[in-house]
């Protein structure tokens, strides 16, 4: 369990929060993902206190290097072709649907704090004892607005990259690092990294075909249903 | 509910020679797929042979089953438990998947031959390999680890099968699923985390033991749900489904929506039994959601121009028949005897829907071959020119509309017999409009091939047993209404 009065992972759930935020909210892409491998060494520190040395290695190798990588490799910075390299998200998003999205957060929020505090009493009467189950939760919350906020992409995937995280996070501080949890986690991680390696390829494919236009048009669903 | 799943001790242990089909079953495809890979086949030949001993795999476990009923597979690492059990539905399901992914496979070299597939046509054949074993793994696996890998080989692999045929709106299409269906799994992921957090296992038995209806299973039940409900398109959460299939390779929306979305559908009804046995309101929800799915569905099929969308807009339709059923196996105070026909109808219409589904698909993507066109008005002239393509999605769509003697209509009627048992008179209603509904789109692609005013250019001429096959399909759907008796004894054999 996450418990533990210890000023290093209160420490280490802020820097986690606060570089999950800005990733999530950042237009400059290569700022939002050089905070990202940012942010994936402090979950492999974080694992590494959680005494789960074997997720740490799996975090520092696939969320570290490879999923960094494909993020670099999607913005057309590590093996640069003819296309332009992307740099900021020029999307803009109604003001209606940012209300939306937040509505949505807050209730996924909500949601997500109730359900853990029926698993874990005790959380009720100490919340500041579980600094990294708390940042967990705030980091679910904003991805997943994040998520069904942004158009671009990249941000995107970057979104359900930070969700996945804070999901493990959730994982480990409500069931603790048994051998069962260290497997779920395992496997969230392999398939985390299996997906951005899909979702980089995908984005520099119909960058060639299309252009960084085509980056944007991924939630209009009605026109191509009706 | 929960012996209905075979999560109970089995009598006997399997033999070797069944755990040898086991290995077949779920290691077969797997191979094939990657030596298919190395060597793409040009014909069919070198397919169907290859898939006779994963056909005889099947037969080895159905033997297997009706000699010694339940049968079980366990192993323990340290204080992981994983485990595979094989009791009548599993067989049955597993049969289905081996059938149609043969049959998928089966057209393939002849469909990637009549199309300029371009260089990534070698990449579905174990992308293929790995959709089946992993299907196969989620009828039989009773761990939530082995689920959770199995659904999540199994969706990365969709993913990639529908984006081969590389168009831009494919691409775009695929892409959207890939982050659903990712964000789904999450969901699901962090319902696992407080089943695990709160009762301390994953084993399927050990948790039907411990758990207690409270706040932690809702919420668990309602995470998992959603997370499934998205990889499923079930109602307000299908709109990805139909611009995926309109861009993607006729055999892979076959498997696709034939199966692959059935195995989501299964872990939710499985998972549901376990964490929300006589609940009232949450299967309730399904079932309304269930009835809108039926319109909505129906309009957009009957609204549509283009073929593919008329064949996966009707995919959203028949979940809803599915979903109508779910008070019916888990609300409270329902009878035994309904309760045995509703679950009797869910499987069959399960079943009948996968064979005519995919048979649907094969039927479209000959006459869209045939004809050069993927537009309803396309098809003018057919009736005369392409009889037997059109006949088989004819005999595809009378399972779907639920005439009789097909499988869709047996199904339909076990579950309407239920419901009037039960009285749910709201839900009697949903299935006749569905019905209508599902008769009034058939009959409106029927009047478009039966156009002989339209002037005719010239068909281009199909491979060998491309009809063959997808009448086969549908013929299957058929045979599963007329001897119905059969599947539906052997998801009785071995109760305790």
């Amino acid at each position: 369990m996450i418990a533990s009065h210890d000023a290093v992972d209160v420490v280490l759930a802020l820097c986690l929060t606060m570089a999950a935020l800005v990733c999530l909210f950042d237009r400059h892409m290569v700022r939002a993902c050089r905070l990202f491998v940012a942010f994936a060494a402090a979950m492999t520190l974080a694992w590494w206190r959680l005494e789960a040395p074997w997720l740490a290695v799996v975090e520092l190798a696939l969320g570290v290097g490879l999923t960094g990588l494909c993020f670099f490799y999607a913005l057309g910075r590590v093996y640069a072709d003819a296309q332009s390299s992307l740099k900021h998200d020029h999307f803009r998003e109604p003001w209606s649907r940012v209300v939306i999205r937040v509505v949505l957060a807050l209730a996924w929020f909500v949601f997500v704090g109730a359900a853990i505090r029926y698993v874990m009493a005790d959380m009720v009467y100490s919340p500041t004892e579980h600094p990294l189950l708390l940042a967990g939760v705030i980091i679910t919350a904003t991805a997943l607005g994040a998520f069904a906020l942004h158009q671009h992409l990249i941000r995107r995937l970057l979104a359900f990259n930070l969700l996945g995280s804070g999901v493990f996070m959730l994982l480990a501080g409500v069931a603790g690092t048994s051998l069962a949890a260290q497997a779920l986690i395992s496997v969230g991680l392999l398939v985390a990294c299996l997906g951005s390696i899909l979702g980089a390829l995908l984005i520099r494919q119909l960058l060639r075909l299309e252009g960084a236009d085509a980056l944007g048009q991924d939630d209009r669903p009605k026109e191509r249903t009706t | 509910m929960i012996w209905r799943f075979g999560l109970f001790e089995s009598t006997f242990e399997p033999l070797a020679v069944t755990s040898w089909a086991l290995v077949v079953a779920l290691g077969w495809p797997l191979l094939m797929g990657g030596l298919a890979a190395l060597a793409p086949p040009k014909r069919a030949w070198p397919v169907l042979l290859a898939s006779v001993p994963l056909l005889a795999s099947g037969g080895v476990l159905l033997w297997s089953f009706e000699g010694a009923g339940l049968l079980q597979w366990q192993w323990s690492i340290a204080d992981l438990h994983l485990s595979l059990r094989l009791n009548g539905l599993s067989v049955l399901l597993l049969l289905m998947a081996q059938w149609i992914s043969v049959a998928a496979a089966l057209y393939t070299p002849g469909y990637l031959r009549l199309t300029d597939s371009g260089p990534l046509s070698r990449w579905l054949w174990p992308l293929m390999g790995v959709v089946l074993s992993a299907l196969s793994l989620i009828w039989l696996a009773t761990d939530l680890l082995t689920l959770y890998v199995a659904l999540e080989v199994l969706g990365l692999a969709a993913v990639g099968m529908l984006m081969l045929s590389g168009k831009v709106p494919s691409l775009v299409a695929g892409m959207r699923y890939l982050l659903l269906a990712l964000v789904g799994s999450l969901t699901y992921l962090l319902g696992i985390a407080l089943i695990l957090g709160h009762w301390g296992r994953l084993d399927l038995q050990g948790l039907a033991e411990v758990i207690e209806p409270g706040p932690v299973a809702w919420f668990a039940a309602a995470l998992m749900g959603a997370g499934l409900a998205l990889k499923a398109a079930l109602f307000p959460l299908h709109a990805w489904l139909t611009p995926v299939h309109e861009n993607a390779w006729v055999p892979v929306s076959a498997v696709h929506a034939g199966l692959v979305i059935k195995a989501s559908l299964f872990i939710l009804l499985q998972l549901w039994s376990l964490l929300l046995p006589d609940t009232f309101y949450a299967p309730r929800l399904i079932a309304w959601l269930g009835l809108l799915a039926i319109v909505w569905g129906g309009l957009l099929a009957w609204r549509t121009d283009s073929l593919k969308t008329l064949v996966a807009s009707s995919t959203v339709a028949q979940l809803g028949y599915l979903m109508v059923a779910f008070p019916l196996l888990l609300g409270p105070d329902v009878a035994p005897f309904p309760r045995a026909l509703a679950w009797e109808g869910f499987w069959l219409q399960l079943m009948g829907h996968a064979f005519a589904k995919a048979a649907m698909f094969l039927a479209a993507g000959n006459l869209m071959l045939a004809t050069g066109e993927s537009t309803l008005k396309g098809l003018a002239g057919t009736s005369r020119r392409l009889p037997l393509s059109l006949l088989v999605l004819g005999i595809a769509s009378i399972t779907l509309m639920g005439l009789p003697p097909s499988a869709g209509f047996t199904a339909k009627w076990l579950l309407l017999e239920a419901m009037i048992i039960t009285q749910q008179w709201w839900a009697v209603a949903a299935l006749l409009t569905g019905t209508l509904l599902t008769a009034a789109y058939v009959f409106r692609m029927f009047r478009y091939s039966f156009d002989e005013t339209a002037p005719r250019h010239r068909y281009q001429p199909l491979a060998p047993g491309m009809d063959l096959i997808a009448l086969t399909l549908a013929l299957i759907a058929f045979a599963l209404g007329l001897l119905a008796h059969y599947p539906l004894e052997l998801m009785y054999g071995g109760s305790p």
